[in-house]
C-alpha cells in the first residue's frame, strides 16, 4: 500500500468521518424535536380523549423514521471508510452526510411542529385526521429527499482507488 | 424581541473579529503570510469546494421546503378545526413547499453526475479549479434562493388557509399571490444552472 501522496493525504478520512457524523447527529436532532414537539401535543390532547392517545401517536413514529433515514446514510458511508482514501471520496462522503443531516433537521422540525397542532385539532375535528396525515407525509419525503442525495453521491464515491 | 437578538449580534460580531485578528496574527507569526487570501482559496482541493456546495444544496433546499410546510400546516389544520372544507383544496400550497425541495434535488443530482474521481499529473488544471468554485457558489445560490422561497410560499400559504377558511373565494386570489413567490426558487435553479453551464468534468 502506497503511503500518503498529495491527493490522498493523512487527514482526508476527517472529512469522510465528520460526514458520517453530521448524518446521524443532525437526523437525530430532527427526529428528536420531532418526536418531543409531537410528544407534548399528543399528552395535551390524551387529557381529554385517552382514546386517541394510540392513534394519534403517528407523527412520532414519522420522527422515528427521520432518524431511521440518517442510520442508513451513516452506515453506508462508514462502510467506505479507509485509511487510505482520496480526497474525492471524502468530500464526496462529508456533501452525502452534510445534505442528509440537514434534511433530516429540517424534516423532523416540520412533522414536529404540524404533528403537535395536528393532533391537537384532530382531537377536536375527527375529520382533520386524514388532512394531518397527508400534511405529514410531505414532511417525511423531504428527508427521504436527503436520503436520495446521500446514497447518490455515496454510490459516485465508490471505487475511488488512491493508486 | 427584535431588541434583545440585536445584542446577541454584537457578541457574535465580536467574537468573529477576534477570531479572524488572532488568526491573521499566528499565521504571521508561523508561516510569514499576512492574510494571503488566495493561499486559502487555492488549497484546498477542489472537491471540497464542489461537495460543499452539493451539501448546501439539498441542505438549505429542504430547510426551507420544511419550514414552509411547517408554517402552512399548522394553519390548515389550525383553521380546518371550524371549517374542515379546506383542508383538501390547501395541499396546494403544501405541494408548492414541496416543489422547492425538488428544486433543490435536481440541482444536487446535475452537479453530482459532473464529480469525477481525477489524480492530475501536477496540480489542478484551472479548468477544475473553475468547476470546484463555480459549483460552491451555484449550490450556494440554488439552496439560499430555495430557502427564502419556501419560507414566502409557506407563510403565503398559512394567510391563504386562513383566508379560504373566513371566506371560500379568496382562495383562488391568495394563490396567485403565492405562485408569485414560489418563481423565486426558478430564479435560484436558472442563475444555478447557468454558472455550471460550461462547467467540465473533473479529469
Amino acid at each position: 500500500m502506497s503511503g500518503p501522496t498529495v491527493y490522498c493525504p493523512v487527514y482526508s478520512p476527517l472529512f469522510g468521518a465528520l460526514g458520517c457524523a453530521a448524518a446521524i447527529a443532525l437526523s437525530c436532532f430532527g427526529a428528536a424535536y420531532g418526536t418531543a414537539k409531537s410528544g407534548v401535543g399528543i399528552a395535551t390532547m390524551g387529557v381529554l380523549r385517552p382514546d386517541l392517545v394510540l392513534k394519534n401517536a403517528l407523527p412520532v413514529v414519522m420522527a422515528g423514521i427521520i432518524g431511521i433515514y440518517g442510520l442508513v446514510v451513516a452506515v453506508l458511508l462508514s462502510s467506505g471508510l479507509s485509511r487510505d482514501m482520496t480526497l474525492f471520496a471524502s468530500f464526496i462522503q462529508l456533501a452525502a452526510g452534510l445534505g442528509q443531516g440537514l434534511s433530516g433537521l429540517a424534516a423532523g422540525y416540520a412533522i414536529g411542529v404540524v404533528g403537535d397542532a395536528g393532533v391537537r385539532g384532530s382531537a377536536q375535528q375527527p375529520r382533520l385526521y386524514v388532512g394531518m396525515i397527508l400534511i405529514l407525509i410531505f414532511a417525511e419525503v423531504l428527508g427521504l429527499y436527503g436520503l436520495i442525495v446521500g446514497l447518490i453521491l455515496n454510490t459516485r464515491a465508490n471505487g475511488a482507488s488512491c493508486t | 424581541m427584535a431588541l434583545y437578538g440585536s445584542i446577541y449580534a454584537g457578541y457574535g460580531f465580536g467574537t468573529l473579529v477576534t477570531v479572524v485578528i488572532a488568526y491573521g496574527i499566528l499565521d504571521l507569526i508561523v508561516n510569514n503570510r499576512w492574510f494571503n487570501i488566495a493561499y486559502l482559496i487555492e488549497t484546498p482541493s477542489p472537491y471540497f469546494w464542489a461537495s460543499m456546495g452539493i451539501g448546501l444544496c439539498i441542505g438549505l433546499s429542504v430547510i426551507g421546503a420544511a419550514w414552509g410546510i411547517l408554517l402552512t400546516g399548522v394553519s390548515i389544520v389550525g383553521a380546518a378545526v371550524k371549517t374542515p372544507r379546506i383542508r383538501t383544496k390547501n395541499l396546494i400550497s403544501i405541494i408548492f413547499c414541496e416543489v422547492v425541495a425538488i428544486y433543490g434535488l435536481i440541482v444536487a443530482i446535475v452537479f453530482s453526475s459532473k464529480l469525477s474521481n481525477a489524480i492530475p499529473v501536477s496540480g489542478w488544471s484551472r479548468e477544475a479549479l473553475y468547476a470546484g468554485y463555480a459549483m460552491f457558489w451555484a449550490g450556494f445560490t440554488v439552496g439560499m434562493a430555495n430557502l427564502a422561497c419556501g419560507i414566502c410560499v409557506g407563510v403565503v400559504g398559512s394567510s391563504c388557509a386562513l383566508a379560504d377558511a373566513a371566506d371560500p373565494q379568496l382562495f383562488v386570489k391568495v394563490l396567485v399571490i403565492e405562485i408569485f413567490g414560489s418563481i423565486i426558487g426558478l430564479f435560484g435553479l436558472i442563475v444555478g444552472l447557468l454558472m455550471t453551464g460550461r462547467v467540465t468534468p473533473f479529469k
